[in-house]
């Protein structure tokens, strides 16, 4: 199944790039009318908002009314130097983003139906909700203004970019006629900020101290201890994935690691443990955690696989904590993490035994958690936790039609954050439908309340790991379904866009059979009796 | 005012009013027909902790196919979905939510482990989609916190319990002698050594290990080399079958004999035979149950599952699975029963907390389910092993103590387990 990776995205966004570069270089600096041009019967216009921030809309003459407002996922807010795995080489673009990735068949799709799609690329990248909100109302006045015939408009995005459509639909209701949320980073700032903090605070404690993490300095200086990070973090994460079955541990550990290593535990079960307090997947794209070589049925997966499970999936944790804490703590003024009083005993209590092999045993854990306990914690701004709630927060109430994508093992936007939309829409739906009861007792009239939330989620399967002929896990082969970050094929990302737009036409979803039958047709699954834990963080 | 026409309009007028003042119909509970109840288990029926486990399934069956022939339960039929999770955690977890989501069956029942029933409860959210886990086969004491996991039901009784039953026998048998222990590393071992604290045994040795690394190369040889570097005079084994025969064939092969306490979980003599240790090797040991020994016929409970299981379950070797099996489906029978023919998950939750310690069972201990505890079976009786492996009452006759997962003394049980009902089918 092809799906949109991120590499895929930026080779797209070339593209799209490519593909307007005539009309942009005519683009006004402040805001005003859009450049539009016609060919082959698509009408792009692009232009940029009051804040600069370029934008792209694409029309047919065939529009029906109705508009999708793409918000893009993360881009860093800072070049990233060539070598850092994920993004290395980036430089900072606010090239405009009309569909998932500038993807060629989203967006032919899309228009193929009457669809008009618009999307800008922010005037700021990083930690840019507050921005790219802004940015999204100008841009919906903008389309309205050269289509009055524009009737519903559809906030869509992907992680960050739920995010920025959550918000949108929450604090001008009035503009968005329904959401889509694809790998939704929907929940509560302290969680996002826990998720990432914990991981990166228990891997500097136990594999290498100077690793900055948090409080960063301000301007170039801060940026060079980012980098810096950065290349630590991976350098003994390629360490510990050397170490993985010998257990040895990276020469740049801590003095607490060391003794842990003395004390016979593998490096291993600490970064398990790691993983399991920050609430990491113990699956990845090839690890499912159930299955082993033959020969090694149950011990693969009971010692060696939750470490590769978090291994692999520490690549993105750790590359997201450090850009995205440096971009929060340099727009709030300080330190945005706290974990002065988190009990990271109690973060595992409830997996522990699920992953004993794998974390040594009782006692390894008990030392473990002794190196996490005699270890300085990170103190908070005050100010800066208040002022980054600003910056990201939403309180997730689905005023309108709302299609959500939840990948199980997505290591970046954790699947607790679907399932904090879904809880927090089940206790809404609760309250209504109260109501609803309250007023059939006293007029004999019930009027059962509107479903708004279709939960789809992207499902793992049981098995998926392929092992090599030497017995260890194939990490080159195909990843597994359910795994990585937004990784949704074309047709997923068109599915959802009709899904949503229909919705927003007709004011509500059909009944279950047909949202069922068109999210199986593009491998996802609609099951409201689905649920994964929450944040670790939220208990 | 033409009457004919007048009926079908008042017809068509009520129905609508109906439409519009009808409540929200209930949704039809999962995995419950008018003629069926689905169940599922999922439990290691291969692999490591397989041996003897995988019979458990069967007995289940075996027992609920004869309930079927019999009329079934409020006219339901029963139907077993058995799932096999290795022993892994993970894997157990894969296997629910398959048993949830595509079975779709009404409740768990008889998941075994207590690391696999604390990631399914978590995982798989029990609680809060209200899915029972019946009967599960675990005595990890933390599963009777209702507030934790409101939808479990206990059945063995717990490791505490069982470590302060075995702490009093020590007491009374090796007052002032070296005792030493082998535990598994997991809330199961840790429950244990809450309970030998509460019955104040000091070990001279204690030798944890990690599930699933008795069946690493030499790692239960360094057991052995340890303990005979201590020299207990008794040695308790409290692990899971395939840890206690690691152990009892490496001290064989050490040439290593101290005098031995099996944990009942793994002290089963048919199950550590399919893990190739010879039934003499038990001889002497000291072991502890909660139910008649499978070689009791006289018992009419063991007397009814030897029957059902001659058959249902052709050709399977009767022993403390198939009780154990059998117990867990005898149990659900008579809470389905008593949910009544409205059958809900909620309805089979508050069955089991009204009148659970109530129903007929093979137990020789009472049980303790309330409003406010899903607590199974309270006690052991002590028995020793004989050169078949048959685990013989000490004194001919079943001594039973009972107590709780607190600091409430051992003390001998009076309790009077209630008269099997007629042919062993819920009334």
């Amino acid at each position: 199944m092809k799906t949109i990776s991120i590499k895929k995205r930026l080779v797209a966004l070339a593209a799209a790039t490519a593909l307007v570069a005539g009309v942009t270089t005519s683009v006004p600096a402040q805001a005003a009318d859009p450049a539009c041009s016609t060919a082959s019967f698509i009408t792009t216009c692009v232009g940029a908002t009051s804040d600069t921030a370029p934008y792209m809309f694409l029309t047919t003459p065939a529009f029906n009314g109705t508009v999708l407002v793409w918000s893009h996922g993360l881009r860093p807010n800072v070049d990233i130097p060539a070598g850092i795995p994920g993004y290395g080489g980036y430089k900072i673009t606010n090239t405009p983003e009309p569909a998932p990735g500038g993807d060629a068949k989203v967006i032919a799709a899309l228009l193929g139906a009457g669809y008009g799609i618009a999307g800008s690329g922010f005037s700021r990248q990083g930690v840019n909700v507050q921005q790219a909100v802004a940015t999204n109302v100008e841009l919906i006045g903008v389309f309205k203004k050269k289509y009055p015939t524009t009737t519903k408009v559809v906030a869509w995005g992907a992680s960050l970019g739920t995010l920025i459509s959550q918000t949108l639909a929450e604090k001008h209701p009035t503009l968005v006629d329904a959401v889509a949320l694809m790998c939704p980073a929907t929940a509560p700032t302290e969680a996002l900020t826990s998720y990432f903090g914990d991981f990166m605070w228990g891997f500097k404690t136990f594999f290498d101290p100077s690793i900055k993490g948090f409080g960063y300095s301000a301007g170039a200086a801060g940026y060079a201890e980012a980098m810096g990070d950065l290349v630590k973090f991976f350098t003994a994460l390629s360490k510990l994935q050397a170490g993985l079955v010998s257990g040895a541990w990276p020469d740049t550990s801590s003095a607490g690691g060391k003794a842990l290593q003395a004390a016979g535990i593998p490096s291993r079960s600490a970064l398990t443990l790691i993983g399991l307090m920050a609430g990491v997947p113990m699956r990845s794209e090839h690890i499912d955690g159930t299955s082993g070589p033959v020969g090694s049925e149950q011990l693969f997966p009971l010692a060696i696989a939750p470490a590769v499970a978090v291994l692999e999936n520490a690549g993105t944790v750790g590359l997201a904590e450090v850009l995205l804490m440096s971009d929060a703590e340099a727009q709030a003024g300080g330190i945005v993490f706290d974990n002065t009083k988190t009990d990271y005993a109690a973060r595992i209590d409830a997996d522990k035994d699920v992953y004993t092999m794998a974390l040594s045993g009782n006692d390894a854990i008990a030392g473990m958690l002794g190196v996490l306990a005699a270890t300085p914690k990170v103190t908070g701004s005050a100010d800066a936790i208040a002022k980054a709630k600003t910056l990201l927060s939403i309180t997730g109430t689905v005023k309108h039609p709302t299609v959500m994508v939840t990948t199980e093992a997505d290591q970046f936007t954790v699947a607790g954050a679907g399932q904090w939309m879904i809880d927090g829409y089940a206790t809404q739906y609760a309250a209504a439908k109260a109501a609803a009861l309250k007023a059939y007792r006293t007029n004999k009239t019930y009027v059962a309340p509107t479903n708004n939330l279709v939960a789809l989620w992207d499902k793992t399967a049981a098995t998926y790991t392929k092992f090599t002929a030497a017995g260890s896990p194939d990490l080159t082969a195909t990843a597994g379904k359910g795994t990585g970050h937004c990784k949704y094929t074309p047709a997923q990302y068109v599915a959802v866009a009709k899904m949503a737009a229909n919705a927003a036409n007709t004011g509500k979803f059909p009944s279950g059979g047909p949202i069922a039958t068109a999210a199986r047709k593009v491998g996802l699954s609609y099951d409201n009796k689905f649920q994964v834990p929450s944040f670790k963080s939220l208990g | 005012m033409n009457r004919r026409k007048l009926i079908p309009a008042s017809a068509v007028i009520a129905a609508a009013s109906m439409l519009l003042s009808a409540a929200p119909a209930q949704a039809a509970e999962p995995g419950v027909t008018a003629t069926s109840i689905k169940l599922g288990i999922t439990i290691p029926m291969t692999g490591i902790a397989s041996p003897g486990y995988n019979k458990i399934p069967g007995a289940m069956k075996a027992y609920f196919d004869y309930v079927n022939a019999n009329g079934g339960v409020n006219g339901r039929k029963i139907n077993l979905v058995v799932k096999d999770d290795q022993y892994i955690p993970t894997l157990a977890v894969a296997k629910a939510n398959e048993l949830i989501l595509k079975d779709k069956v009404f409740a768990l029942v008889g998941t075994l482990g207590t690391a696999s029933n604390k990631a399914i409860a978590r995982s798989a959210q029990l609680s809060n989609r209200g899915i029972p886990a019946l009967f599960v086969n675990t005595g990890f004491s933390g599963f009777a916190d209702k507030k934790a996991y409101p939808t479990t039901f206990s059945l063995l009784p717990s490791y505490q319990m069982e470590a302060k039953v075995i702490g009093k026998y020590l007491d009374e048998n090796f007052k002032g002698q070296k005792v030493g222990l082998i535990y598994q590393d997991d809330d199961f071992g840790l429950d244990a050594l809450n309970g030998f604290k509460q019955a104040k045994i000091d070990f001279a040795v204690k030798i944890p290990y990690a599930s699933g690394s008795q069946a690493v190369a030499g790692v239960a040889g360094t057991w052995i080399t340890k303990l005979q570097a201590a020299k207990p005079d008794v040695v308790v084994l409290f692990g899971v079958s395939s840890a206690t025969a690691a152990a009892l064939g490496n001290a064989f092969a050490y040439k290593y004999s101290p005098k031995w306490i099996l944990g009942s979980v793994g002290g089963d003599a048919v199950t550590l035979a399919a893990n190739k240790v010879p039934p003499a090797l038990l001889a002497g040991a000291k072991g502890f149950s909660f139910a008649p020994a499978p070689s009791d016929s006289s018992d009419e409970y063991i007397k009814m599952f030897m029957d059902v299981n001659s058959t249902y379950n052709k050709g399977v070797a009767f022993d403390n699975n198939i009780v154990a099996g059998m117990t867990s489906a005898f149990l659900t029978v008579q809470a389905l029963k008593a949910a009544g023919p409205k059958l809900t998950r909620k309805g089979l939750i508050a069955a089991i907390e009204k009148s659970g310690a109530s129903f007929a069972n093979p137990s020789l201990t009472p049980f303790a389910y309330s409003a406010t505890s899903h607590v199974g079976a309270t006690g052991y009786w002590i028995g020793t092993y004989d050169a078949t492996g048959a685990l013989k009452p000490d004194g001919g006759k079943y001594t039973v103590y009972t107590t709780d997962s607190g600091t409430g003394a051992v003390v001998t049980s009076t309790y009077k387990r209630p008269a099997m009902p007629a042919k062993g089918l819920p009334n």
